[in-house]
């Protein structure tokens, strides 16, 4: 527990100073949202107007800037992040309609993709040579293809050509958003073909990852010692497995701390409302509090996963437990 | 765990079909056998990269005694058990030969096993239950990733369906203590425990079923010279306790014959050597037993000099015509170059060397060194 505790200690830290970074870095930008909001507005611009849009992005007040600092973090705590020059809205409410869905669509892909290249990865590893493996240069091909070009052939061929799968959105247009069946069963119709597109192109990592690690593992002598010990097949399988995963279980952390942001080609493709394609607005429109908001939730997310992974990873290898006690 | 060891005062307990006649002869009361091997060779590889690992090795062993198997490095040893107990990987490949496993049930029928015919599925009733390993590396037998009482349950578990969980973890209690390990281990992992515990825990995990047979490979070379002794003892006084027959595979000679009831030599797959331990210590007669003895230092008893074999174990992928020690040997002959000795019993107290030395038809004499009697004490076994 001394160990988890001292990991919070070490995140807390790591994001005060993400949170410190975000403040920081758009004050030394050269130029300011103001100029550039203003520059937008066509129509005539009086003093009074200005002096509203300072006010509204925190520059009217004769504070220091570690005044405005303090207030920053007050904001932060109380979840107000500012609001969007774009949208009109406060960023806060926009972040709560787009983190969903794509947590949704790119963190069950991620999971799933990870599971099914996991199995297959440690059953390659243990019948490697039998014909199985063939199936390595097949997902290795899917991971080599552009996403955006896998994605766009995929949408032409299954969506608009074959029709098997719905196109465009999250959902039916007839569906009204909320928990009613029809709703959620136009989610999943909706959400197949991109978590199917996903899957498809990040299953080989997955699976070579844990083919190799398998191999070495079948090596052990404790995977030997499981055989000797007359252990069903599955259990010794088990055996090798449990140990392989573990370099995989600390790239899954990676890889769920980078879903939200790495959303972006397929929720273009596939025009899914996710963050991605709000980041994609943001930094088109220059919406500063917007992309502020974004890269927050961003570094939040990677921490919060690695934290996850972390705490995973002490449970899963009690090696570590002691190494991080000396 | 210092229980004086019963000892057999037989002077050899192994016996093949070559010494079988004489040992009838003898008078000498043959046990039953626990393992067989019969003309038994193992290959690594196919065709033209083919290597014989082990070739057309016989060996007996009966119930509740120790071989020890000596050698040193690439000598087959291990390659040996490992292909005899169906463990050997790909690309070892078991080329002849036949090995039978007496295995007894709980009603005391005893029922031969061909270990090189059998299933998988009865080479999984046979392990473990019958035959169990010691590593010489405990540290990467235990899977680092689980507590040493999973070790002990997997293993209940498995063969013993009927046990409960609190049976099973009371019998892992019970073999904890058997090895001097208090229960609070089972708790840990491996990487908190020393090397000597790590092995303990290996012992105690072999002995969980009450096998017939346990085979150490070289379990004591990873440790230091007091904890090698002290798990020698244990080992020696859980086996008078359990009754369990033993191979210990080893390069050091001076280990062995604190342990082992007979010693067979290997040197490039083939067994050179084979007699009672205090014999073959005492008065070697193949010269690359006597080249191991002088390369070890005596554990106690008179101080030898150490002086190693000279050159290298041959080259097995191409091995020499005739005998594969020749070239390393000090009282090599003509013949040794062109004809391969095959072993034979030597003397009256059924020990076999391959050796032209000790071919009467050859005429040679006997080099001193290799011609020493053994002491009373060693052909009647007396323990030290």
């Amino acid at each position: 527990m001394r160990i988890v505790a001292r990991r919070l200690g070490l995140y807390l830290l790591t994001a005060w100073v993400a949170v410190t970074a975000n403040f920081i870095l758009p004050r030394l930008m050269p130029g300011n949202p103001v100029q550039t909001l203003i520059g937008k507005i066509t129509s005539q611009v009086t003093p009074a107007e200005i002096r509203a849009i300072r006010l509204s992005f925190g520059l009217g007040f004769k504070e220091g800037l570690v005044a405005q600092y303090f207030t920053y973090l007050g904001q932060l705590f109380h979840g107000n992040l500012g609001v969007s020059i774009t949208l009109g809205a406060p960023v806060s409410s926009i972040l709560r309609e787009s983190v969903p869905w794509t947590i949704g669509l790119i963190g069950i892909s991620t999971v799933v993709s990870f599971v099914v290249g996991t199995v297959a990865g440690a059953m390659l590893g243990w019948t490697r040579g039998s014909r199985f493996d063939s199936l390595i240069p097949t997902a290795t091909f899917f991971q080599a293809v552009p996403y955006f070009f896998l994605g766009t052939v995929m949408l032409l061929v299954f969506g608009s050509n074959l029709h098997w799968f719905p196109v465009l959105g999250a959902y039916s247009q007839g569906a009204t958003p909320g928990w009613n069946w029809s709703f959620v069963a136009s989610v999943i119709r909706y959400g197949e073909l991109p978590v199917i597109s996903i899957i498809l192109s990040s299953v080989a990592g997955w699976m070579l990852g844990m083919r190799n690690m398998m191999i070495t593992m079948v090596g052990e002598d404790f995977v030997l010692m499981a055989v000797a010990k007359g252990l069903p097949r599955r259990k010794v399988i088990m055996h090798a497995a449990r140990n392989a995963v573990l370099p995989s279980i600390a790239n899954l952390s990676l890889a769920i701390g980078l879903v939200v942001s790495g959303a972006l080609l397929v929720e273009l493709v596939f025009n899914y409302p996710g963050v991605g394609d709000l980041l994609l607005q943001a930094v088109l429109n220059e919406d500063y509090p917007l992309i502020q908001g974004i890269f927050l939730v961003i570094t939040l997310t990677v921490l919060a996963a690695n934290l996850i992974a972390d705490v995973v990873y002490l449970v899963l290898d009690p090696r570590t437990r002691s190494e991080a006690a000396v | 765990m210092s229980a004086t060891i019963p000892r057999e005062h037989e002077p050899t307990a192994l016996d093949d079909g070559v010494t079988a006649s004489t040992g009838a002869a003898r008078g000498v009361a043959r046990r039953e056998p626990v393992l067989e091997i019969d003309h038994f060779s193992v290959d690594y590889g196919v065709g033209e990269n083919m290597v014989r690992a082990v070739s057309d090795v016989t060996l007996r062993l009966e119930r509740s005694r120790v071989l020890g198997i000596a050698g040193e490095s690439g000598s087959g040893k291990s390659t040996l058990v490992y292909a005899m107990t169906r463990l050997l990987r790909s690309p070892g490949l078991i080329s002849g030969g036949e090995v039978t496993l007496h295995v007894t049930d709980e009603a005391g029928t005893v029922t031969p096993v061909n270990l090189v015919s059998a299933t998988e599925s009865e080479l999984r009733k046979v392990r473990w239950s019958h035959v169990s390993i010691v590593l010489q590396s405990a540290l990467s037998a235990l899977n680092p990733v689980l507590r040493i009482g999973r070790e002990f349950d997997e293993v209940l578990k498995t063969h013993r369906r009927h046990l409960t969980k609190a049976q099973r973890r009371a019998r892992a209690v019970e073999l904890l203590r058997m090895v001097g390990l208090n229960e609070d281990r089972l708790d840990r992992y491996p990487h908190e425990l020393s090397g000597g515990q790590r092995q303990r825990v290996m012992i105690a995990v072999a002995l969980a079923l009450d096998p017939e047979l346990v085979i150490m490979d070289e379990p004591t070379t990873a440790l230091d010279v007091v904890t090698q002794r002290e798990i020698i003892s244990e080992l020696g006084a859980l086996r008078a306790q359990f009754g369990f027959a033993m191979i210990f595979i080893t390069h050091d000679l001076s280990l062995l014959v604190e342990l082992a009831d007979e010693i067979a030599v290997m040197y490039a797959g083939s067994i050179v050597e084979r007699a009672g331990a205090r014999e073959l210590y005492e008065a070697p007669r193949h010269p690359y037993t006597l080249g191991l003895l002088h390369s070890f230092p005596p554990l106690h008893g008179e101080r030898r000099e150490l002086t190693g074999i000279p050159g290298t174990p041959p080259d097995l992928a191409d091995p020499p015509t005739g005998c594969s020690f020749a070239p390393r040997c000090a009282f090599a002959m003509d013949r040794c170059a062109n004809d391969k000795p095959s072993l034979v019993e030597v003397g009256d107290t059924g020990r076999s060397v391959a050796c032209w030395l000790f071919d009467d038809a050859s005429g040679s004499r006997v080099p001193v060194a290799l011609s020493r009697v053994p002491s009373r004490a060693a052909t009647t076994k007396g323990e030290t």
